[in-house]
């Protein structure tokens, strides 16, 4: 590879800058493969491992299997407990999405508000909401439950999106607070002075410059919805209507015969829509923070 | 041996078909009985029942198939599932308890009893037994007071098991280790130290932490795990139960913690590295599932020569003391022990079916089922079986500390004495609550 570049490299001068950059280089990326192998180590073991026989895996350290068999994805079409696998991919999906929607709404409404609308009791109201984030899960989890039975809503998708939609999440509204503070003052200013109101400044002043605060939610909110396994598991009572971290859970047991090759494969294809969504915007996660240097 | 066992699945797929579209016939009967009989129920609608259990796929399936029949036999009753491993199990239940949602009926066990009871969850299920809804007549070995406590039947039991030594048989022949009913726990540390000479694997994984091995050790020496109230057993008992096994450890006799943490959630003897495991003989059918070796059941060592301490222990399926349809729940649980067919599909998954109806209605055919069911006949023929000792509310978390307070002990980073402090701080804060 360093060949070809000197190849290419028309200017004879650069040749001894290269020859004494060279080990340096050289040095460097094999430092970084060695790190990376270390890194992937255990995606690598994980892929291996869907390709091996399920008494196989546990245990053994081999990254590929010594005759790898398909079984383990195929056997997913049949699906688990007899529910098929699509149904819990399609309401994690369900889920994630609407959770991220919610999160866009509410979260930004909210956080225009703490940033730019100067009302009685906003210091007040913003610590409380940040003393929200020092509550445990824990601690909720029992009365959140009797609330939502009271309103009869156990084994539906509305406690586990409810609160997403009246920005409860309160890390979300401080990011987007605090990247709202940072924009210039006089855009707002201007605005007003064109005439516009409090959401015509929020539509189409504050949210796309807050892109970059948007994008890196969403990411958040759909790896967390996702992933998600104590609501779910609180909530919903019928295995038609379980995630996938829940359907995942569903190959093993300490006391019977124990599916682990499912389950790996099934984890495998359980990462792609993550990594397909993390993939599709980081793209303007990056765009958008080149962009915003707009305040100077 | 992979094929033969995948060859099993296969026909016992086909006997549950067999079993299911037979069982049409019976369902049918059994339709216009109730219909006849009938005049008690609501009338108008059906009545959903939420039914909860801890198993993954495999069992799922089964009692999906079971439920199918009971459906069909009861037409009026709808049956909603829903499952989780054990652990997530319990921590979804305790929240919908203490929400005052918990499922109408579900699979329980000895340790949470007390527990629950305390909390008023469970349902008295004798005024049901009255009512005619539910028939406590007919089970095995006197398991229908197991799910007995204070005159109130909180719990039905689906399936009896037993402690057992589960043994890897080619290790145990090369190490020349023959145990017997009757064996003692010299002539356990006998084998122990053969297998470590002659197999170089260690004898047995960590049968220091099982709590309810000990149980049968202190039973064996006229004590018991727990008494009504608390433990029953002093810090001087589990001091030497302890300082054994650290030596063991350290000698290469039990194997290295370490390793054994590593190969979890496998097993450390489908994982080779030790000859032998102490647990309950229906989990044998894991084993096989999860290594390669052929493994068999050993009965569990004495120290007079005679008494194991043994009993037999259980699943049982609860009722909730909130639940609207008391009956109905009866019903279900009635049905599902004593069903035929429902033992036909269930096998022994849940255990041995505990009454003599369903025991005899299905014969296992593979060596893994066969073994169990020899197993648990040797213990009648043997007359070791006793009853079971109270569990009060708090045992489950004695438990746990006890196996986990073991484990750190075997890794080093705690000395024996430590560890017994330890163990009996937590189950006195356990046992108060």
């Amino acid at each position: 590879m360093s060949a070809q570049a000197t190849d290419i490299t028309p200017a004879p001068s650069s040749k001894g800058a290269i020859r004494r950059r060279l080990p340096g280089s050289l040095a460097w990326h094999l430092g970084s493969l060695a790190i990376l192998a270390v890194i992937l180590y255990p995606v690598v073991w994980v892929v291996g491992g869907s390709f091996k026989k399920s008494e196989d895996i546990v245990g053994s350290l081999d990254l590929f299997p010594a005759d790898p068999i398909v079984d383990n994805y195929t056997s997913l079409t049949d699906g688990i407990a007899d529910i098929s696998i699509s149904t819990f991919f399609v309401n994690s999906l369900l889920l994630a999405v609407g959770s991220v929607v919610g999160i866009l709404i509410s979260c930004s409404l909210t956080a225009y508000a703490f940033a730019k609308i100067r009302f009685a009791g906003r210091n007040l109201l913003f610590t409380l909401m940040i003393g929200t984030l020092l509550l445990p899960y824990h601690v909720l989890l029992i009365p959140q439950y009797v609330l939502f039975r009271n309103m009869d809503m156990i084994n539906t998708y509305t406690p586990l999106l409810l609160g997403k939609y009246l920005a409860t999440e309160a890390f979300f509204v401080f990011l987007m607070v605090q990247f709202m503070r940072n924009l210039p003052k006089e855009l707002d200013e201007a605005a007003r002075l064109d005439g516009c109101g409090h959401m015509r400044i929020y539509w189409s002043i504050v949210l796309p410059l807050c892109r970059p605060a948007l994008i890196t939610s969403a990411i958040f909110t759909f790896i967390n919805a996702w992933n998600d396994f104590m609501g779910p598991l609180i909530y919903l009572n019928e295995p038609g209507k379980y995630t996938v971290s829940l359907g995942l859970k569903m190959f093993v047991d300490q006391e019977g015969l124990a599916n682990y090759g499912g389950m790996i494969a099934m984890s495998l294809v359980a990462l792609l829509p993550v990594l397909a969504f993390f993939l599709a915007f980081q793209r303007y996660l990056i765009d958008g923070m080149a962009t915003s240097g707009l305040k100077g | 041996m992979q094929q033969g066992r995948d060859a099993e699945r296969v026909t016992g797929r086909r006997t549950v078909l067999k079993a299911a579209g037979a069982s049409l016939a019976v369902a049918g009967l059994g339709a216009t009985a109730t219909a006849c009989g009938g005049g008690s129920g609501s009338g108008d609608g059906t009545v959903t029942i939420r039914y909860s259990w801890w198993g993954a796929e495999d069992r799922a399936e089964r009692i999906n198939k079971t439920i199918d029949l009971f459906e069909k036999k009861y037409p009026k009753i709808k049956v909603k599932t829903d499952f989780q491993p054990y652990g997530d199990f319990w921590k979804k239940f305790n929240t919908q308890a203490s929400g005052g949602n918990p499922p109408d009926v579900f699979q329980n066990a000895i340790g949470f009893l007390r527990k629950y009871d305390a909390k008023n969850v469970l349902l008295d299920l004798s005024e049901q037994v009255k009512a005619g809804n539910l028939r406590m007549e007919g089970f095995r070995a006197g398991l229908e007071k197991f799910g007995e406590i204070d005159g109130k039947l909180l719990g039905v039991p689906v399936g009896s098991n037993s402690m057992a030594l589960v043994i890897d048989k080619p290790v145990y022949t090369r190490a020349g280790a023959k145990p017997e009913m009757g064996w003692t726990w010299d002539d356990f540390d006998e084998a122990m130290k053969n297998i470590r000479d002659r197999t170089g694997r260690a004898g047995d994984s960590g049968m220091y932490g099982v709590m309810y091995l000990y149980d049968l050790y202190l039973r064996q020496n006229g004590k018991a795990f727990f008494t009504k109230e608390g433990l029953g057993f002093t810090e001087a008992d589990l001091t030497q139960w302890w300082t054994k096994a650290e030596k063991g450890v350290k000698s290469g006799l039990f194997a290295n913690a370490k390793k054994v943490v590593q190969v979890k959630p496998k097993s450390a003897l489908s994982a080779e590295l030790a000859g032998s495991e102490f647990t309950w003989d229906n989990f044998t059918v894991r084993y096989t599932s999860e290594g390669k070796s052929e493994y068999g059941l050993a009965p569990i060592p004495t120290t007079d020569g005679k008494r194991t301490g043994q009993y037999l222990g259980s699943l049982m399926l609860s009722a909730s003391r909130r639940t609207q349809h008391p009956k109905e729940v009866a019903q279900f649980i009635d049905f599902m022990v004593h069903d035929p067919e429902v033992a036909k599909i269930m096998g022994y998954d849940r255990g041995v079916p505990a009454t003599q109806v369903q025991y005899d209605a299905y014969t296992p055919t593979d060596p893994v089922n066969k073994a169990i069911a020899a197993y648990e006949e040797s213990l009648v023929e043997a007359g070791v079986l006793e009853t079971i000792t109270p569990h009060p509310n708090g045992a489950d978390v004695c438990e746990a500390a006890f196996l986990r307070i073991a484990e750190e002990m075997a890794l080093g980073k705690r000395s024996v004495d430590d560890a017994v402090k330890q163990f009996f701080t937590e189950s006195k804060t356990a046992l108060a609550g």
